[in-house]
């Protein structure tokens, strides 16, 4: 039953337009970050960059170098707007639209139905990455070579380079743990929609908090307890793209991140069970 | 089938319910009658376990809705007022959809339940392009889907038409009759009550102000309709006899317990009052409503 139940909550998620609003944003600010690479002088910019590390420019301007440039810009801008958009709708926009008090004159449990919806939301978290990291390498393969090496350079973190299929391994991995960071992020905004207020204020919270913790955790005073911060374990999908990859260090974050999606889902689901659903 | 115990509903400091009993039996159509914010829809939504009670225990097909909601509305249906449904979803997708938050349901139920609701045809289409009497079809067919003993029914003609209210009317008498379903309907139409329920309970200020028979409603006052040469003395005289307890509109007047018409003519006439028409009139729920209501308000 419990897939039907969840079978259905896709339906219902992917079968709202505003659903693919993110998927939409991610494919049109792709394409003009790599239509703006390849027409303007802005690849020099990174063609100088590999020059002054003393690699060959030619082996590495290519397709993984411009999509990891594309990618780290909108992993921090875009994906927790639109994973927020659709976490914050999730239980909100049903109890404001009156769907919701349809289903609760169904015998079915109220945490049941959060859970439902929670894997809905996270179903969505690990499309909208996938489509971040196959656009990236869609567009980018459309002019820049394919078969190159992938050149990494995060400010005052690390830098690297990588053969095409070392790359594409990092680059992939990356992916896979920016699910978790997508995840926590919906879940920071599931948890809020749960409480009862509109969708826009459950997507405004999420996304404030998200914006503060990040904004302490730059303040250069707060560098000595950075890893107090959210923001810093859920840029440790950065990490998967660096030589070695530290795995302990991926490992503290992966437990950090587990505890607060756990945490938000309890106080998500307390919220919601406590809760009068009424028109 | 359903039991209300003493039930008590605040929200915040605001009390809503307030010691509410009820009880409705298997089988019966029963009428829950109060104006807006009467707590109604408080009511029942502590029936479908979608409200929590402050106090009490409300207990549906024998199960207590608080601690066994699963158990208490395995056999239950719900329409609410302006049924709201997955509009960029067809008719069937949407029954699908509901359904599946009670248990497994054919795509046999699916299609029996649409060609009994009258859908057949339509159940494909996005529920966007649906008419109001449409979508309360398709209400109708999502609360039928789990096969239900009781149906409960928030205000299911809010916003039809005439013709919409009338259908809605012949489909609940429908259930009754050929499936045998214990009704509670929440409704503002005091006719429609009157048409279909056999028990009512009104409610006012969240509390139960009366309970009973649609019969034991409608007899509780004995009106009796007097067309004289002046009202106004022949009240007072009935008043002064001690044979009325209530007069209005300026023609009816309440007979006290044991009173008979005959004693009413004989006075007015014997006192030289001229009598031109003297009948009882037929309570309706209507007035009974209206005039409960104003004794409330005078009672306050």
């Amino acid at each position: 039953m419990f897939y039907y139940q969840l079978k259905n909550e896709l339906w219902k998620l992917f079968g709202k337009k505003r659903t693919y609003i993110g998927f939409g944003m991610f494919v049109l600010g792709q394409l003009l970050i790599i239509i703006i690479f390849r027409y303007t002088p802005a690849q020099h910019t990174i063609q100088r960059s590999i020059e002054r590390t003393g690699f060959d420019p030619g082996q590495y301007l290519s397709m993984l170098t411009f999509s990891t440039v594309m990618v780290l810009a909108l992993a921090v801008t875009l994906m927790p707007l639109f994973v927020a958009l659709v976490g914050g709708d999730l239980v909100s926009k049903e109890a404001e639209d009156g769907t919701l008090r349809m289903i609760l004159s169904r015998p079915i449990s109220r945490v049941r139905l959060l859970c439902v919806k929670w894997l809905a939301g996270v179903i969505f978290a690990v499309a909208l990455v996938l489509a971040l990291g196959l656009f990236g390498l869609l567009f980018s393969s459309f002019w820049f070579p394919v078969n190159e090496g992938m050149f990494v350079f995060i400010p005052e973190k690390f830098l690297n380079v990588y053969g095409y299929g070392e790359g594409l391994q990092h680059y992939a991995l990356a992916h896979l743990f920016m699910v978790t960071k997508a995840c926590t992020i919906m879940s920071l905004a599931f948890m809020f929609s749960c409480f009862n207020m509109k969708p826009a204020a459950a997507t405004i919270l999420a996304l404030s908090l998200i914006i503060i913790d990040r904004v302490m955790m730059m303040m250069p005073y707060f560098s000595d307890i950075q890893y107090w911060f959210l923001s810093y374990h859920l840029d440790a999908w950065q990490l998967m793209l660096s030589s070695p990859v530290p795995w302990w260090r991926l490992g503290e974050a992966l437990c950090v991140i587990l505890a607060a999606n756990l945490t938000f889902l309890v106080i998500g689901a307390t919220a919601f069970q406590m809760r009068d659903i009424k028109s | 089938m359903i039991q209300l115990c003493n039930v008590q509903k605040y929200f915040g400091a605001r009390p809503a319910v307030l010691g509410l009993n009820l009880e409705v039996k298997a089988g019966e159509i029963f009428g829950l009658l109060g104006h807006n914010g009467a707590g109604k829809s408080t009511a029942i939504g502590m029936m479908l376990g979608q409200v929590w009670p402050t106090e009490g225990e409300v207990r549906i097909c024998g199960h207590d809705v608080t601690a066994r909601r699963q158990e208490a509305l395995q056999k239950v249906g719900a329409i609410f007022e302006a049924p709201v449904f997955y509009d960029f979803l067809s008719g069937w997708r949407n029954l699908e959809i509901l359904s599946h938050y009670t248990g497994r349901t054919s795509p046999e139920r699916i299609r029996e339940v649409v060609d009994w609701v009258g859908l057949t045809g339509r159940e494909k289409s996005k529920v966007r392009t649906y008419s109001h009497g449409m979508r309360a079809r398709l209400a109708l067919a999502q609360a039928l889907l789990p096969k239900p003993e009781l149906l409960i029914l928030d205000e299911p003609s809010d916003g039809l038409d005439p013709e919409g209210i009338h259908e809605m009317r012949q489909t609940i008498l429908r259930l009754h009759r050929e499936l045998g379903l214990t009704i509670l309907l929440s409704s503002h139409l005091l006719n429609e009550v009157e048409q279909l329920c056999t028990r009512i309970a009104v409610m006012d200020s969240g509390q139960k102000v009366f309970e009973g028979t649609l019969a034991e409603a409608t007899s509780k006052e004995r009106w009796f309709r007097l067309n004289v040469g002046d009202f106004k003395q022949a009240v007072e005289l009935l008043n002064g006899a001690g044979l009325i307890s209530d007069e209005r509109d300026g023609r009816l007047v309440a007979l006290k317990e044991g009173i008979g018409g005959e004693q009413v003519i004989r006075l007015l006439v014997e006192k030289g009052v001229t009598v031109y028409e003297a009948a009882r009139e037929a309570e309706t729920l209507e007035s009974f409503y209206l005039s409960l209501m104003k004794r409330r308000e005078k009672g306050r």
